[in-house]
């Protein structure tokens, strides 16, 4: 088998993503639409930044997809004009980069709820140290610090956990994801017989 | 994506892209070392000149785009204003606790947040991305099959959008009706984007095949139709952000308006 990501593996990755880049650049608007309500409620919703990494994993199943489906989607949004123009480029590198980092650690064996949910954890802690320098967050008083990183943390598990899971498996459903699944063992066995 | 109205060309759009990428992921760090409130300002005044004046789109249009900035200037100065630390209390009520320390904290936070957006804004205005992929094969080697995907999935965008339209509209013609409230959204959220994407998997994938049945993830000896290359815009722009950088830190160590030196204590 050839190393790395073939061009249909990236074209289907950049593809979904930039679909979720849509969704990210729309989410923009609703995430300072709540943030005025204070108390953090809109770090509830900041999971859905980093969906498209495992949502694009749990499609693919190979290295590199995650990080690659973080930089695009955000890249995606950049392009469009987002509102916090810049930032999302590199807090998509970070976020996909934790992600990915998650995934490796399970050695790209494991596409369950679990991991995930983990991998959504591990981008909202990139997010976290991105923040930690850019917003100065260590100054906030320590209770609303917690706050904060708690709201996060839930969030992230709700939308890069358990709603990318959902997608996945709808999409499994579908048989679509099929079309990219390399040939495995039981089909050469069946072809054999 | 600017390709979609008319504007006029100015030299932010020669510049090369790949230089003004990278130009403005240094101007993004150098801005998070910036914790001087007068120079924090100074320096977003110097984003905004080049966003109003030199992105070649009618003031209308600038003003339009400017809407935003405010929301995001407000909600970014405002959880720090009220939650931050400090010693000089202004405000107490209930759980907010306005300091001196935090209402500049914030203030700062809120014209940082401000340079990203302005920064953003203007190269995304400036930028054509098919430009940008050419310039990033050419200039920072990135591998064409990278490129040649993200630009492919940027042609998609409005394909998307129809189909999400179609999809819609097949939903009113079928009668598709979900509950009210939470489930409701819930199952609309799911028979509208799991069609879609479906459908986004395999219209990639017929992309892809056809792709590489014509080699476009061949690198070696590759040959470029649009060729992107440097020229004198370039060391102005560099030059304008060297300068301005500069100034701004002089000015606000000789004449500052704000009596704050670094709003972290």
């Amino acid at each position: 088998m050839k190393k790395g990501l073939k061009l249909t593996d990236i074209l289907v990755t950049i593809v979904i993503s930039i679909a979720f880049g849509i969704v990210y650049k729309i989410w923009g608007p609703l995430y300072y639409a709540v943030k005025p309500f204070g108390l953090h409620i809109d770090q509830l919703i900041y999971g859905m930044w980093f969906i498209a990494a495992t949502v694009a994993f749990l499609i693919i199943r190979k290295a590199g997809v995650a990080f690659l489906a973080e930089v695009a989607a955000s890249s995606g949004e950049f392009l469009m004009g987002s509102e916090f123009g810049l930032e999302v480029l590199l807090y998509g590198v970070v976020q996909g980069l934790f992600a990915e980092l998650v995934i490796m650690a399970f050695r790209y064996k494991r596409y369950d709820l679990l991991v995930v949910s983990l991998a959504g954890i591990g981008a909202a802690i990139g997010s976290i140290f991105m923040d930690y320098y850019k917003g100065y967050m260590g100054d906030l008083s320590t209770w609303n610090f917690m706050l904060l990183i708690g709201f996060r943390l839930i969030g992230s598990v709700i939308f890069t956990g358990f709603m990318a899971f959902g997608i996945a498996k709808a999409l499994e459903a579908t048989g679509v994801t099929n079309l990219l699944r390399p040939a495995s063992k039981e089909d050469y066995d069946a072809l054999n017989q | 994506m600017n390709n979609t109205f008319d504007f006029r060309e100015t030299w932010l759009h020669k510049i090369n892209p790949s230089l003004k990428l990278l130009t403005m992921i240094f101007l993004f760090i150098l801005v998070i070392f910036i914790h001087n409130l007068n120079q924090m300002i100074l320096f977003t005044i110097m984003t905004m000149i080049l966003f109003v004046f030199f992105t070649g789109h009618p003031y209308k249009r600038i003003l339009l785009f400017s809407i935003p900035f405010l929301f995001i200037f407000i909600s970014t100065t405002t959880s720090m204003i009220f939650f931050g630390k400090g010693d000089t209390t202004i405000l107490r009520w209930g759980l907010v606790h306005v300091t001196e320390e935090s209402l500049f904290r914030g203030i700062h936070l809120g014209f940082r947040a401000l340079t990203y957006a302005l920064l953003g804004l203007t190269f995304a205005l400036t930028t054509r991305p098919v430009y940008l992929f050419y310039s990033m094969m050419q200039q920072l080697k990135l591998n064409p099959k990278y490129s040649y995907s993200f630009m492919a999935g940027i042609r998609l965008m409005p394909i998307m959008i129809e189909e999400f339209q179609h999809i819609r509209s097949a939903q009113k013609v079928r009668g598709v009706r979900t509950g009210a409230g939470m489930n409701g959204l819930f199952h609309l959220f799911k028979f509208t984007s799991i069609p879609l994407l479906s459908q986004c998997i395999r219209r990639a994938f017929r992309i892809a095949v056809a792709m590489e049945a014509k080699r476009f993830d061949y690198s070696k000896e590759r040959t470029f139709y649009y060729k992107i290359g440097f020229s004198k815009v370039d060391v102005v722009f560099v030059g304008y952000f060297v300068v301005l950088t500069g100034l701004s830190f002089y000015l606000a160590q000789e004449f500052p308006f704000f009596p704050v030196t670094d709003v972290r204590d």
